[in-house]
């Protein structure tokens, strides 16, 4: 299934491969970036 | 309530961990695709893998959350070992022994880079300091420990010379200056420095017969003799060695990993990894490490990403003369690639700085020497995967033919003059794996360790986890910017 999903994404091109390695990072920061407003949001809610 | 969540939370761990295995185990079970981007020996895309690495990170991550609630690392464990060993192996003996060999070698290193053959893959002194010593006492290091302060050639010196004057004045020399405390271990930064330009952009001309040549090899160990020589003699000996002295700083900080220590004289265990929580402590432990992780990655970016905007940029600085605008553009992005790799850590060090510590205050400073120590296991991951080959095919040529005929003159002393290097030793697949599997151990290494020293920092386990997140984000960062450049100079 995974690989069927992803690896005609391999054919897409040579330039836009590069960009699917910086795709963790995205996610990573991402949830970093939702994480902190969570928690801003609680301390806020918490007074 | 809380058992669920963490439930949820081991579900989801088992669920990462699982697609991770898949991600990564998928060359094994995917053999019959035909060859996708880059590589012709590996079944899926590169990047594939560095999505899969950064799974087995963030399944870590998650693990050592769930898992992991007191640190362990901070305390000393250090035990001696039983006198008998440790006097077996740490004695006079075999530190003349050692010793001795050392200043064999340097010596062997002048000799043969100034009467040798002129040519660099023939000649024992190339292959010996960017090979042999170069990378082979890493690999020791991070086994058994600091074994560089036993073969170090220039301490060995020293003390002998100190032992004369003993000797002769009845009473110990005392340095006629204190080593400043701030200045750290910035001198040793500043001789990797001058090591890494040597190697990576004087080396670069080279093989047009006016860069790095034996001769070259030798005159800059002779230098650098000099150098450690005078600050031996201005702050004494042990003091210079240990913040000085590029190379002792150097292995002594991947001997940080190794389960072994020589204690005043006597021989320890302790857990792997243990040894590196008071590294950092020390200034410019953090240029150190960061140091080491930016140049091995000039190197691979050197061939890959990069070669087209140095190549444009010493096309731009042609009017300088070829050669200087080879170096001068080379180290431009040296300069550029070490910037990159402080800025990642700075980065990240400063998100963890938003997450509030209990009552402490530590700065951005305080806070990048208290998590420096777990970029060890980093700038040694990255070694390995870009110099894996490479060491492996020299160290094949420094114990045949370099062993038997150091000079290139014809000579075979042991017999082993006609043997060469073989190749086919390390397939391009294995080389690959060999370099996944390195990076992705060395940066879930340096998540333990960052988690174990977030655990004292912060004080409880959700607020080390948040801090975390942020060396989470580096440690992918760092992941998949090494295999994106390992993949983009393969290719």
């Amino acid at each position: 299934m995974i690989p069927a999903i992803l690896l005609p994404l391999a054919h897409v091109g040579h330039w836009w491969v590069y960009v699917l390695y910086a795709v963790p990072v995205v996610i990573v920061l991402g949830s970093v970036a939702v994480t902190l407003v969570r928690d801003r949001r609680g301390r806020d809610r918490r007074g | 309530m809380r058992m669920g969540s963490r439930r949820r939370h081991a579900v989801a761990a088992t669920t990462l961990a699982g697609v991770a295995t898949a991600l990564l185990a998928l060359p094994a079970t995917a053999t019959a695709h035909a060859p996708l981007v880059g590589r012709q020996d590996i079944p899926i895309p590169e990047w594939l893998f560095a999505w899969g690495a950064s799974l087995v990170l963030i399944v870590s991550f998650v693990a050592l959350t769930i898992a992991w609630k007191e640190p362990r690392f901070e305390e000393d464990r250090w035990r001696a070992v039983s006198e008998r060993v440790s006097g077996l192996l740490v004695n006079r003996a075999t530190a003349l022994a050692a010793g001795t060999l050392g200043v064999l070698l340097l010596a062997l290193v002048v000799y043969s880079g100034l009467y040798g053959t002129e040519s660099p893959d023939r000649n024992f002194s190339v292959t010996f300091v960017f090979s042999t010593f170069w990378l082979g006492l890493v690999v020791l290091s991070t086994v058994f420990g600091d074994v560089f302060r036993a073969f170090n050639p220039w301490r060995a010196i020293a003390r002998g010379v100190a032992g004369v004057f003993t000797l002769v004045a009845g009473q110990p020399a005392p340095p006629p200056l204190r080593y400043p405390e701030r200045l750290g271990r910035w001198p040793a930064v500043a001789g990797i420095a001058g090591f890494a330009w040597f190697e990576l952009v004087y080396a670069l001309s080279g093989f047009q017969a006016v860069g790095l040549t034996p001769h070259s090899v030798a005159i800059a160990t002779l230098v650098y003799s000099g150098w450690t020589f005078a600050g031996m003699a201005l702050f004494g000996i042990d003091r210079w060695l240990e913040r000085g002295e590029a190379f002792s700083a150097f292995f002594n900080m991947f001997s940080r990993l190794a389960p072994l220590e020589v204690r005043e004289g006597k021989l320890g265990r302790r857990p792997w990894l243990t040894g590196t929580t008071g590294w950092a402590t020390v200034p410019g432990s953090v240029g150190l490490v960061l140091l080491v992780i930016g140049m091995t990655a000039f190197d691979g970016a050197s061939e890959g990403l990069l070669k087209e905007p140095i190549g444009s940029l010493e096309r731009s600085l042609e009017g300088l003369g070829p050669v200087a605008a080879l170096r001068l553009s080379n180290t431009i992005y040296l300069l550029v690639a070490v910037a990159s790799v402080a800025g990642i850590f700075w980065a990240g060090i400063a998100g963890m700085h938003t997450v509030r510590d209990r009552g402490a205050t530590h700065s951005t400073r305080d806070l990048g020497r208290l998590f420096a120590h777990g970029f060890i296991p980093i700038a040694l991951a990255y070694l390995v995967a870009h110099y894996f080959t490479f060491f492996v095919f020299l160290i094949q040529a420094q114990f045949t033919f370099l062993l038997s005929d150091p000079l290139g003159d014809g000579s075979d002393l042991f017999g082993t003059a006609s043997s060469g290097i073989d190749y086919g030793l390390i397939g391009t697949e294995l080389n690959w794996y060999v370099q996944v599997g390195a990076l992705v151990a060395g940066h879930v290494l340096a998540l333990v360790l960052g988690h174990d020293r977030a655990l004292k920092v912060y004080g409880d386990a959700r607020t080390a986890a948040r801090s975390q997140y942020w060396m989470l984000a580096m440690m992918v960062g760092f992941t998949t910017l090494g295999l994106f450049l390992l993949s983009v100079s393969n290719a």
